[in-house]
């Protein structure tokens, strides 16, 4: 295995007197599924969001296929493709001029940016309703077109913030495969979400982030071991955290 | 309906509303700031156009048979009309090169009528319709009493070409138009594109694109920009037809022709208007945490920038030196000109490039705001905006708000809410009663006003007032800066502020009233007391005391001392003071801070005053009798001795630790 495309080091970051991350490290190699786990306020869209080089790291920092995300923002932009939690399509545009005008923005030209939209319209089965505004799509047509967005590019990174929020059934196992492909395609995918059993079907390893900390890293397997053989990766999380928050226990929150 | 349930719903809307204390800083400041600054602006100078208009002395110029010709030379002159000779050109020529207001052409009238006047006069030159009723109003004198006949029958005929007329017209109203609708255009657009962004949850989308943050600035600023200058055209465009249509129905259905090349031109204005209200509204919207929050935050601003279009659209300035150059007055005055026809090339070219430089400033200052640190600062921790504003000028990622650091006595919050209060009694209380009684008003209003509001805060902080205004001794260079300031500034920026922006010698003639009455009724050492020692009390106790404080809680010392000056300047709602009152405001504001102290400023702010009033006591005040020589010397006198006095106060700055 080569060097990881993403590496995060002692990264902190604070906002005024709230610590939403703390010396967090981890890194992902690529063709890897790396899952960032953890409740709400637990510090993932925040770190995702110094990986996509939306945020400066307050101390500490984040690499992504070995630039620096707080020297040079624009070129980690250029090589990662950011789902953000929210499906975040301009309304007023139709699926069509939304990608044409991201497609510009990573600096595809008329040609390239058509073979590519046409790639994706395919692969994400976008032609049903391509022409219509995004204000008229359904949950999963928007989270569909987002997908598509975020990989107009085709970039090596793939960083997703709960992907999966609020889709149904169909429409989760249709994301979940496309991420499996991508992996399979030598992609780095880092993914965050509080569903634990979709990361349990889907990460090749989790890390489990508790205010802003890193509580445990590991697969799958390996973190209902370390939680004492739990027989999910739900309880193994409950147990991990009952540990670090009982009085008396050294890791405390920031 | 059930009664119970909507007052409880009343009620919960009414507790949920006025917790937002943006909702109530509009409520509030609207009404009782805004309004009243920008109409007391406007009045002022109305009331200078007027007073100028009125202070001109009509030249008018008679012809016609000598018999009759001296009679009507008789009845015109008096002391706001003179007759001047009759020039060998035309009545026409005269008029039209404006050496004469209004030309008295008569000839002696039909059997058993009085002779007949025909007066011309130019419709496009306000002085010469004034010429045109002060003639007619001594004509209409009849001869011999009341019942009698009048002496003359008085035709009226204007000379201006009709094209000149309807130019005129369109000038008077097209320009503040154009620019309002340019603000108005760039209003939503502004407000939709920054804080609607962060509502419809694509701003994370936005930043996420590989595009730094000028050029996406730059591109939403040219949205807005070229839906204001849509808005402007389809505005002037409108207007113009209806001016057209509205003149030829006055005209009795007479065809008027419009200058359509010259309200064509006026078009140059719209672009660089566009972009700089698209650049400040951009920027303000960049605050903006929601819709809502933008409107709150923008309308004041809206308004604020209508004033100096307002204010130019409404007064008689000339466009050219430093009128070219202010935001807003500047492409106002140029739209006039270039409708009438006068505008030369290089003050046009002054307007488009200072109105171009001051968008690209505001789009530095949107792009800057426009900070992802921020946007996601307020959304993962609640970031107030002055803990941002921090981050913004100091470059850093986070603000070092530990808790730790001890809560400031005074905060920039009560700073803005004291002067709120006293622009509001200024409005209100103070502006009457100063009207009243003069001498009696500023009593009140600066020792029962300014010094209880000061005196009232201090007791409802529970500090003594001494703390609050910090009166302390100052050290003997400190002292000296002072008097060495206040003896030399109002010489410099007086100069300074005739050379920038001279006022009217109606407001000046108004204001040497006030400092030396002509009927002598009252001495040197009641107006010293009056207008000088009280002023430098009160005033510098609430704007050097609690004010200045409270907004160095959050701004560096320059920036206190600037924005304390400039809110000084304000405060007394002189459009043509402001400049030398906000600088003395500056510089005030430097000396407290220097030696923090509020004794040296109130020792400065005293001889300042006390110069000027002894100054126009001794009928020595008027600049305009001295040469140009001995006001250059004068100045770099002024020049020296101010430069000595800030040395001794950074000296004195030096000697206590700094600012």
């Amino acid at each position: 295995m080569g060097d990881p495309a993403v590496v995060v080091d002692s990264l902190v970051k604070r906002f005024a007197a709230k610590t939403a991350v703390a010396d967090l490290s981890f890194s992902v190699a690529a063709g890897e599924i790396y899952g960032l786990l953890g409740p709400n306020g637990a510090g993932k869209t925040t770190t995702l969001r110094v990986l996509a080089g939306i945020l400066t790291p307050t101390a500490g920092r984040a690499l992504v296929a070995g630039i620096d995300v707080a020297s040079d923002p624009l070129e980690v932009r250029r090589r990662l493709g950011f789902l953000t939690n929210t499906t975040g399509l301009y309304a007023r545009l139709t699926g069509r001029e939304l990608l044409d005008y991201f497609a510009r923005l990573h600096g595809l030209g008329p040609a390239a940016a058509e073979a590519r939209i046409a790639v994706l319209v395919r692969a994400l089965d976008l032609a049903p309703f391509f022409g219509r505004r995004c204000e008229g799509l359904s949950t999963g047509e928007r989270q569909r077109l987002s997908i598509a967005r975020a990989m107009l590019h085709d970039p090596s990174v793939m960083v997703l913030d709960e992907p999966t929020a609020g889709l149904d059934v169909l429409a989760s196992r249709f994301l979940r495969s496309f991420v499996r492909a991508e992996r399979d395609r030598g992609k780095a995918v880092v993914f965050s979400t509080h569903y634990l059993a979709e990361a349990e079907l889907l990460c090749d390893r989790i890390g489990l982030l508790h205010h802003g900390r890193l509580l445990a890293e590991g697969t799958p397997a390996a973190l209902r071991a370390m939680a004492g053989d739990a027989p999910s990766l739900e309880e193994a999380f409950l147990r991990l955290v009952a540990a670090v928050d009982a009085p008396g226990a050294t890791e405390t929150a920031p | 309906m059930k009664l119970r349930e909507v007052k409880l719903v009343a009620g919960k809307e009414l507790r949920e509303t006025l917790r937002d204390r943006r909702t109530l800083a509009v409520m509030v400041l609207f009404p009782l700031v805004i309004y009243p600054l920008v109409s007391l602006v406007t009045a002022q100078v109305l009331a200078a156009r007027v007073a100028r208009i009125e202070a001109h002395v009509a030249r008018v110029a008679v012809s016609g048979p000598p018999a009759l010709t001296g009679e009507l030379r008789r009845r015109l002159t008096s002391a706001d009309v003179v007759v001047v000779a009759s020039a060998a050109e035309s009545n026409r020529a005269v008029l039209a090169a404006n050496r004469v207001d209004a030309v008295a052409e008569v000839k002696p009238g039909a059997a058993g009528k009085p002779p007949e006047v025909r007066l011309l006069y130019d419709e496009t030159r306000e002085e010469s319709a004034t010429a045109r009723d002060r003639v007619e109003q001594a004509l209409a004198v009849p001869v011999g009493g009341a019942n009698c006949r009048p002496a003359f029958s008085v035709a009226t005929a204007g000379v201006a070409a009709r094209t000149q007329v309807s130019g005129y017209m369109l000038s008077k109203i097209l320009p503040l138009v154009v620019v309002v609708m340019v603000m108005l255009g760039a209003f939503h657009p502004a407000i939709d594109i920054t804080a609607g962004e962060r509502e419809r949850s694509t701003l994370e989308t936005t930043l996420s694109a590989p595009i730094d943050r000028t050029s996406l600035m730059a591109g939403k600023v040219l949205a807005v920009a070229t839906l204001a200058s849509l808005t402007g055209v389809l505005n002037l465009a409108s207007m113009s037809l209806t001016v057209l249509e509205g003149t030829h129905l006055i005209a009795g259905g007479a065809k008027t022709p419009i200058p359509w090349l010259r309200a064509a031109a006026a078009f140059a204005v719209i672009p660089p208007t566009a972009f700089l209200f698209a650049s400040v509204m951009v920027a303000i919207g960049a605050l903006a945490r929601s819709f809502k929050e933008a409107q709150t935050l923008l309308t004041p601003v809206y308004f604020l920038c209508m004033a100096p279009a307002l204010t130019a659209g409404l007064g008689d300035f000339q466009l050219g030196g430093v009128t070219a150059w202010i935001p807003g007055v500047g492409v106002t005055l140029l739209a006039r000109d270039l409708i009438l026809g006068h505008a030369s090339l290089g003050v046009t070219l002054a307007v488009l490039v200072s109105t171009a430089l001051y968008g690209a400033a505001a789009l530095a200052l949107a792009a800057r705001l426009y900070d992802s640190e921020r946007l996601f600062f307020t959304d993962e921790a609640g970031l107030g905006l002055g803990a941002w504003l921090r981050h913004v000028a100091s470059g850093h990622a986070s603000a070092p708000a530990d808790g730790t650091d001890d809560q400031p006595a005074t905060t920039a919050g009560h700073a803005l809410a004291l002067y709120a209060i006293a622009c509001i009694l200024l409005f209100f209380v103070f502006v009457p009663l100063q009207t009243w009684r003069l001498g009696p008003g500023l009593m009140l209003s600066e020792w029962v006003g300014l010094g209880g509001l000061t005196w009232i805060y201090a007791r409802g902080r529970g500090q003594k007032l001494a703390e609050v205004i910090r009166i302390g001794a100052p050290s003997p260079t400190a002292f000296a800066g002072a008097v060495l300031i206040g003896l030399s500034a109002w010489l410099v920026v007086g100069l300074v502020a005739e050379w920038i922006l001279p006022a009217p010698k109606e407001v000046v003639e108004g204001l040497r009233r006030a400092v030396a009455p002509t009927d002598g009724g009252r001495g040197t050492l009641v107006t010293l007391f009056l207008m000088a020692l009280t002023p430098a009390i009160c005033e510098e106790a609430l704007f050097r005391g609690p004010i200045l404080r409270g907004l160095r809680t959050r701004l560096s010392p320059a920036g206190a001392a600037i924005l304390t000056g400039l809110l000084f300047g304000i405060y007394h709602l002189d459009p043509w003071r402001l400049l030398p009152t906000a600088i003395l405001g500056v510089a005030l504001s430097g000396i407290a801070l220097a030696s923090d102290s509020i004794v040296p400023a109130m020792v400065a702010h005293f001889v300042n005053n006390a110069c000027l009033i002894l100054l126009a006591r001794l009928h020595a005040d008027d600049t305009d009798a001295l040469a140009t020589s001995t006001k250059l010397l004068l100045g770099t006198l002024g020049a020296v001795v101010l430069s000595v006095g800030i040395h001794l106060m950074r000296r004195a700055d030096k000697k206590r630790g700094g600012m």
